[in-house]
This record gives structure tokens, sequence and C-alpha cells, in this order.
């Protein structure tokens, strides 16, 4: 049979067909060689992942098998002096999407979208989003759910295949964005921070203060990371809890401010929507009450990073908000720098308690008239009613004696030009002119009508708000120099106290010198409490204040010179500064209010520190006002 | 239509059929495995046996007739399967942002599957006709090219590059196999290389760049676009000399492989089968890959030639392209490993590839007039 099959075969295939076959079956044989080549390699690359490298990826199984899961410790709270939550942590819902455990994505965005009141197209575009990242890998699609939402998803979870709810801790700040700039707030690691820091602690994707205390007592706030141990599938369904340690949860930190003081300091300065800062500190101690700085931060923008329209809104601001400008801004002192002018002049002896000169209104020197606020002039005046009413011929006359070295000296020892220390970040130095700064600088000779400029706080003065309240405390406690401090006590979670607060001492007044401070106190508690003070305004009944006004010239343009004073386009007008202390007897707390381009010192500035005095001596103020009842 | 006689019997590929048992077999056994335990419905091993009789029931019409008839039937084949391919751009169901699949109720077509085997013995029939004596011109081969390029084009803009890529590979395979003239070679080589590096810049999305840099560097990225190579390789290299034992893979039953029971099947085989078992199946595999070959050589005609040649190509390179991914060389391409991955459409284009081959090997005797007086 084979045998008729085969001659019938050759029979009907012509002698050309089989030369062409037989090439062709030439190449089969060379098809076979390829096959063999590729099997070669095949069974050569599993010999070496099987046998070769065998050993270790069965480690890397074993591995894989049971996944050490990171339990991230919830962060330390932040309190304010009277126990006050400010920020503490609460857990937030997020919805997941596994699209690999779902069949139906079109159908199941589609029923999301309903439930959680969100366009199907945002939803879509999360997931576009990951489209590159393998399916397994789960895809945010809505943060922060609410409970409504939440408790409807789990309820429902059958009708959501794919959709998994996902824990996740969020900062909740119980007073909105008081203090934001103190704060700080919380971001994701970024590369650079992951290979700085440094340590084990962190991996991709962990939350890391960015700014505040929350970035400078990262350490402490942070906690230890806890794990658990367990063998899970890689949809990260856990099979068998196989290890357990708990998180150690971050030290709570108790602050020196008073959050009641600050948000009375804050709507103060919301009051015609006033850019500046408001400091207040504890005269004996250096603890600071206040540190605010406006126009605040919105916190909420920064979470899970700020979005690029939010930063730029910030950064474009005029009115600078990313700054804190109680220590990171600096303004020409004005007037409150007649306090030094005033203590170098007694220290030194230029002049006396009792010294008089005669203000007709302006002064010459050199070949330039220098003017005193007061066009009219204030006649014959002391030291006590030079300062109560701001007299700049009376300066004028003290800087010219001193010239601009003992200035100078007198500045630094009240703390102007030196960082305050205070523990927060990019603080500013201020500036305190010397003549050998000015030679350094400009290369130029100092002039001495300069110093007279200089005297009454114009110039090349600068300083910060915080170093500012920083010199009244010194006045008002008799010559220490406390380091401004904002913690008052860092404990950890069994209760342990592992930082509580002292006063730092960072310098004091000779007795020679600080013989002279009542009497500076005297003048300043004339700004307020005289007749003729130019803060009035700022008197509370019941407690005596001493205080001085300023006003920090921006620009000397003559084309605003003969305008009225609202008329002035705003980033032209003057700042306006108040530095105070209360009660004027024994001073307890200095205020120290800088409101840009405010103006003056007495109409906008003072009303804010008065705010501040009135809340802070409220309960003294009542007793007071009931004895006074009782007594009638 | 039925010759059912003796030489039925006798000229059967006893051979290619327990070979096709054996692999077979073993991927029935491995998709137990990498499905278990079973997520509720119709449990995949169970579509598999259905399948798999739709297979045979496949083979035994194929084997009924001489597949002199293919040659025939040739062109309405084609159409056929490019009206499908067009129609799965508007009705298919979609599947990770690709259209690829018509559901027909019972079961779900993949058209591009059977395209493969339709590309197989449309070039076949081409070349067998079309005899030249010193290799083809460049003139020769437009219609060729033109036959590919349009299910070519209509599945990259499913889009599927992967499948796409196979008709290219089985165009240049069977192509160069019929010999071209040396003008030819230059000419294809060069528009060849211009149309990758236009098709790169212009054509491949992000997600299929980064899935060809991510071979480069697969364990920046261990949980995106490198997971399933590293998975994979962990998989295959975890099971040693011996392998873990059947049903006791760790990768594929705690679901660290992804894909475990379509496109990487063979990693879980691996790890539970070791070296030893690995090797077994390739020798099988490849061996049955040989036959096929040798089917090839003992065809009785040019076209015959042809056809068991492109069959053995379409699956040789489907193969390889597969295994290579797996060990990590290849990046995720979405090939399956013809026979052993789990995929109604793969299985049943190959099942017929093999009813062809045995059409071929039956018939290797056969004249026409035989043919004829047998064909009642």
């Amino acid at each position: 049979m084979i045998k008729w099959n085969f001659l019938k075969e050759l029979g009907d295939i012509s002698e050309h067909d089989q030369a062409a076959q037989d090439g062709l079956r030439k190449r089969i044989l060379v098809t076979g060689a390829v096959v063999v080549f590729f099997v070669a390699i095949i069974l050569l690359r599993l010999w070496f992942l099987q046998i070769h490298k065998g050993e270790e990826y069965k480690n890397r199984a074993e591995n894989n098998r049971v996944r050490i899961r990171e339990v991230a410790p919830p962060r330390g709270d932040i309190l304010d002096r009277n126990g006050k939550e400010l920020v503490t942590n609460r857990p937030s819902f997020n919805v997941v999407l596994v699209r690999e455990d779902s069949n139906d994505i079109d159908g199941l965005l589609k029923r999301l979208s309903v439930v959680l009141k969100e366009d199907v197209s945002v939803l879509w575009e999360r997931i576009r989003d990951a489209e590159s990242k393998q399916r397994h890998i789960p895809v945010r699609l809505k943060e922060n759910l609410s409970w409504d939402t939440l408790a409807y998803l789990e309820t429902h979870n059958k009708d959501f295949p794919g959709i998994r709810i996902e824990v996740f801790p969020r900062r909740f700040y119980h007073y909105g964005d008081m203090a934001a700039h103190i704060i700080g707030y919380l971001g994701e690691i970024s590369k650079n921070e992951l290979e700085e820091t440094n340590t084990d602690f962190y991996r991709g994707g962990d939350l890391i203060g960015k700014m505040g205390l929350e970035k400078l007592r990262e350490k402490e706030l942070r906690g230890e990371k806890g794990n658990s141990s367990s063998e899970v599938n890689a949809r990260g369904f856990e099979q068998q809890l196989l290890t357990h340690v708990e998180p150690v949860p971050g030290n709570e930190v108790r602050l020196t401010l008073d959050i009641d003081l600050q948000q009375v300091a804050e709507e103060a300065m919301d009051v015609d929507e006033k850019s500046g800062a408001v400091v207040a500190m504890e005269v004996k101690t250096g603890r600071l009450l206040v540190l605010a700085s406006t126009p605040r931060l919105h916190l909420a923008d920064f979470e899970g990073g700020i979005s690029s329209k939010n930063w730029s809104a910030l950064l474009d601001n005029p009115k600078h908000p990313l700054i804190n400008k109680a220590l990171q801004a600096m303004y020409p002192p004005g007037s409150t720098y007649k306090m030094v002018t005033a203590l170098a002049g007694l220290a030194k002896g230029v002049i006396t308690k009792d010294t008089t000169f005669f203000c007709p209104g302006h002064i010459d020197f050199g070949n330039r008239q220098y003017n005193c606020w007061k066009h009219g002039g204030h006649g014959t005046v002391n030291l006590k009613r030079a300062i109560s009413e701001s007299c700049d011929v009376y300066f004028y006359q003290v800087g010219m004696r001193l010239g601009v070295d003992a200035l100078a000296e007198y500045a630094n020892k009240l703390g102007l030009g030196l960082k305050t220390q205070v523990e927060l970040e990019n603080e500013k130095s201020g500036l305190i002119p010397t003549k050998e700064w000015k030679k350094k600088k400009y290369g130029v000779k100092w002039q001495d009508g300069e110093t007279l400029s200089l005297a009454i706080g114009q110039g090349f003065n600068l300083v910060t708000p915080l170093q500012l309240c920083q010199m009244t405390v010194i006045l008002a406690n008799g010559g220490k120099r406390y380091v401004p401090q904002l913690i008052e006590s860092v404990t950890d979670a069994d209760g342990n106290v592992l930082e509580s607060f002292t006063p730092k001492l960072a310098g004091e007044l000779q007795e020679n010198e600080r013989k002279y401070l009542a009497l500076i106190r005297e003048g300043m508690a004339e700004v307020i409490q005289g007749a003729r003070g130019t803060a009035r305004v700022a008197r509370i009944e019941g407690i005596n204040l001493g205080g001085k006004t300023g006003s920090a010239q921006v620009v000397r343009l003559e084309q605003y010179k003969h305008l009225q004073e609202e008329n002035i386009p705003y980033k032209y007008r003057d700042h306006a500064l108040f530095i105070c202390f209360a009660p004027a007897e024994d001073p307890e707390i200095a205020v120290t209010v800088v409101v840009e381009h405010g103006l003056h010192g007495g109409s906008s500035a003072a009303p804010v520190a008065r705010a501040v005095m009135q809340k802070y001596f409220a309960n003294r103020i009542a007793v007071d006002q009931i004895r006074k009842a009782v007594t009638q | 239509m039925f010759c059912v006689d003796r030489r039925f019997f006798m000229n059967f590929d006893w051979v290619l059929l327990s070979l096709l048992f054996m692999v077979c077999g073993m991927a029935f056994l491995n998709l137990y495995s990498a499905t278990y335990p079973p997520l509720g419905g119709v449990p995949p091993y169970l579509k598999q046996c259905y399948l798999l009789l739709m297979g045979v029931a496949g083979i035994i019409f194929l084997i009924s007739f001489d597949y002199k008839e293919l040659q025939l039937w040739n062109y309405p084949i084609y159409i056929v399967v490019i009206v499908l391919l067009v129609l799965v751009d508007f009705v298919g169901n979609s599947a990770g942002g690709a259209q690829r699949w018509i559901n027909l109720g019972f079961f779900q077509l993949q058209p591009s599957e059977p395209a493969k085997l339709m590309m197989v013995i449309t070039l076949a029939s081409y070349y067998s006709r079309k005899e030249v004596a010193n290799g083809y011109s460049i003139q020769d081969l437009i219609t060729p090219i033109i036959l590919m390029a349009v299910p070519f084009l209509l599945i990259l803009v499913q889009p599927d590059l992967g499948t796409a890529l196979m008709f290219v590979i089985i165009f240049i395979s069977m192509t160069v196999f019929a010999k071209l003239r040396l003008s030819s070679y230059i000419i294809l080589g060069l528009s060849g290389i211009a149309l990758a590096v236009l098709g790169w810049l212009f054509v491949l999305k992000p997600y299929q760049k980064q899935r060809v840099e991510t071979l480069l560097h697969p364990v920046k990225d261990s949980m995106g676009e490198g997971y399933q190579i590293l998975q994979s390789k962990i998989a295959v290299g975890s099971g040693g000399l011996f392998g873990r034992g059947y049903m006791e893979g760790t990768q594929g039953h705690l679901h660290f492989l992804p894909e475990r029971h379509t496109d990487f099947a063979f990693s879980v085989w691996c790890e539970e089968w070791g070296f030893v078992g690995s090797f077994f199946f390739l020798a099988v595999y490849f061996f049955m890959l040989f036959w096929g070959l040798h089917v090839a050589m003992s065809a009785r005609d040019r076209f015959g030639l042809f056809l068991a040649f492109g069959v053995v190509a379409l699956i040789f390179w489907q193969a390889v392209i597969n295994l290579l991914m797996i060990l990590g060389f290849l990046p995720v391409v979405g090939i399956p490993l013809p026979l052993f991955s789990y995929g109604g459409s793969s299985l049943l284009t190959t099942l017929l590839g093999m009813g062809i081959l045995m059409n071929v090997r039956m018939r290797r005797f056969q004249t026409e007039s035989t043919l004829e007086s047998c064909d009642l």
C-alpha cells in the first residue's frame, strides 16, 4: 500500500518541482538550527535562574511572602500653654481602586461618581494618570470622604468590586489657620530630604514637617514606627499575622503661646486686612505669648502638596503671606528707636534727666534742615516730654552729641541688629549701621547728618518686630535680654517630661545703665497716660500701659508730600509701629505691633496692641470693676 | 467528504497527536494550580476542557478534507477574518483600554488569534502559487506585504502592538524561507529600519516605550513596570532543581505573579516543577515543533510545505517571545505561550494549526487523483 502511494507520488511530481522542494527542504534544516539556537538560550537562562541563582531567588520568594509593613506612629499633638489642643490627628478616608479586581471599570466609575458626587471625567482622569502603573497598584480616586459616603461605600461594598477604603492620618487644626507660620505644615518627603536625612526612618511617600515647628521639631513629633509582618498576597490581602510591634506615638509639644491671645491679635489684624506682625512676650521670662504674621497661610492648602495655582497666588500676593513678618521681615524702627537714643544719651552722660533742648520745629545741620514732625515745634522739652510727645529735635540733639557708633553700641545692647535665637527658621538679624559698616559696604565715609536721621529711627536702620519686642522687654524688666522661646514642654507618650521651659539670658545691661530704665519707662507711660501722649488711644481703664509709637518712612518721595495720607498709593505709605508693656508699675507683658503701610503707630498699630492687652488683663480688669462697684 | 479507510489510520500522525496530548495535559495540570482556589463562576480548568473538546472537533473537521482546499478557500477566509477585525474595533469589548474581543455569548472571540493562522494560510498559498527561480523580487512582494499590512494595521489600532508585530514576524519568516533576491533583502531591511524608527517616534504610546525601558532597569521600579518581570524571575528562580511541588508555589498562589494563568503560566510551572520539570516540558514542546518541521519536509507539495512551515513558525515565535519575556529577556508584550497559556482564541487557533500539520502529514503520499478516487 505504502509502496503504491510512493510510486504514484513519484510519477506525479515533475523534476522541476522536485528540485525546488529540495531547496526548501535544505532551508528547513537551517530553520532547525535556528530553533536549536533559541532552545539553547532558553535552557541556559533557565539553568542560570533556577540552578545558579536558585537559592537567592528562593530567599526572595520567601521575603515576598512575608511582607513587613510599617505601621505609622500617630504624630505628636501640639498644645498651647494652657493645654488647649492646637493640632491633633484624625483619620481620613480615601477611596482607592485596584483595576485588576474590577472587570467593568466604566460601569463602576459611573456608579461611583453618583456616590462621590464627582464627575466621571474627574475619576477617569485619576485612572489615566496611573495608566502606566501596573493594574494591581491601587489608584486613589478621592481623598477625605465624608462619614455618609464612607458608611454607604462600606455597606454596599459588594456593588463596588475593586474599590477599597484607605485610612490615612491627617493633621487637624483646631484653631484653623491661627499661628500657621509657627505651627507649619506637613508634606510628602522629597527626594532631597530623603537623601539629606540619611536615616532609615523615612520611606518615599512619608509625611515630613516642611515648615515651622512641624519641621524644626520633626524628630520629637514623628514618634517611632512600628511594624507588623504578615503573610500577604500581592493584592495586599493579609492572610495571616506573624508579628506585630506597636508604634511609639510622637511626643506632645506644648507651646508658650496663649492661643486665645493669639486669636485676639490675629483677628485685630484682620480688621481692614492689615498686613504685618504682632509679638507678645512675658517680660520676666522671655516666653512668647503671641507670634502672629498676617496675612495668614491656609494650612489646608498645603496638605498633600500645594497646587501650583495656590502657590503662585501666594508668591504673587503683594502682602507676602509666605513670610513670617515677625522675624523674617525688617522695617525701619521709626520713633521706637528713640528709646535707644535716650538710653545711650543717659548712659554716656550726654544728657541727664533734666537736660532740656529748645524745639522750634526744625534744626539746621550742615547745609540741610532736619524737621520735627510737629512743624510748630515743641518749645523747651526735657527727656520725659520728648519721649511722650516724640519730639524729633530733642533726639537730633542727643544723636548729634553721641555719634553713630555709640548709638549702635546701645542698639546692640537692647538686642537690635542681633538674631534673637528664637526657634524658627530664617530669622533676620536686622541692620544697625556703624561707621565701619558704611565704609565697608559703600566705601564712603559716614556723614554726620546721617546720624541725625538715625537717632530718630530712619536711615539705614532695620529691625524685626521680634527684636523690637525683645527691646521692650529689656526696657520693661530692668535690663535682662531673654531669648524669646516658644516651647513650654515636650512630653512623651508615657507622660515623662523630656524638656521644660527655663528662661535663657542672652545678655544684661550694666548697673550704671539699668538705673536709667525707670526714667525711660516713665516717659513711655506718659505716651499713653499723658495729656499730649501720642498713643492715648491705647489707654485701658484699670491698667496702666507704657509704650511708644513709630512710623517708618518707606520712601521719601517729593511727589507724594503734598498729598493727603489716604491718597498716597498703598505701597508708598509709611509703616506703623507700636511697642508697649504693662502694667507700667511692674511690667509683665510686652507687645509689639507692626502694620505695614499703616501710616501711624497711634492710629493703626496701637489698637491691635490694646486688644491684646485687654484680653491679657481681662480678669484683673473685671475684678477691678467689681471692686469699684462694690465700694461705691 | 469523509474518506475513512485503513490508510487514514496508517497515515495519521500519531506522534504529533501524542506530543500534543502531553503538552495539553501539562497545560491543564498547570492551569488547575494557577487558578486555585477558583474565584467563582465556571472555573477556568473546566472552560479549558470545553475548549479542548471544541479544538478536537476543529482538528477532526480540518483533517477530513485535503489541505489543498484551503488554497481555494484562502480569500474567503481572509475576508471573513478582516471583517471580524474591523468589527472588533466597533462592537468589541475593551479591556485595559484596548478593544480586542467580540462577545459571542458563550465565548469571547479575539479575532487577532485566528487572523495569525489566516496569515499563514494566505502567505503559504501565495508563495506556493507564485514560484520563481532566483528568489522573489521586490515587485513580487507587494501583494503579500499588502495582505499582511491590512490585519497588521487593524490590530495595531486596537491597540495591541505585540500581536500586530507577530504578523510582521510571520511575514518575515515565511518570506525569507521562500527565498528573496539580494536586492529585496536590502530594500526590505532598510525600509523596515526606517519604519521602526518612525514608529518609535510617532506611534508608540508612552507606556509601551516605558515597557522597553523597564526591561533595561527592572529593579529600579519594582512596584511598577518592572514588577511583573521581577516577580516572574523570582518565581522561575525559586523553583530550583526540583521545584517547590505541585500546588505549592507561593509566587503564584499568593498572587505575586500577575497574569499567572495567561501570559505568565509557564512561570508557575517553573516554580512548581523546577529545572527538571521545565526541561521536560521544553523537551516535549520543542520536539513537537521539530516534528512539525519534519512534517514540512515530508510534505507532498509546495503548498503543504509552506503551510506546515508557517504553522511551526507561528507557534515557535510566540513560544520564544513568551519564554524570553518570562525569563526576563524581553519586555511584557502580551504574547501567550501557545497551548500552555489560558486563552480560548489562542488555544483554538493553535489546535487548528495542529490540525493543518496533521492534514499535511496524513496526505504526504496522496496525489489529487487518489484524493478524488477516495472523495465520494
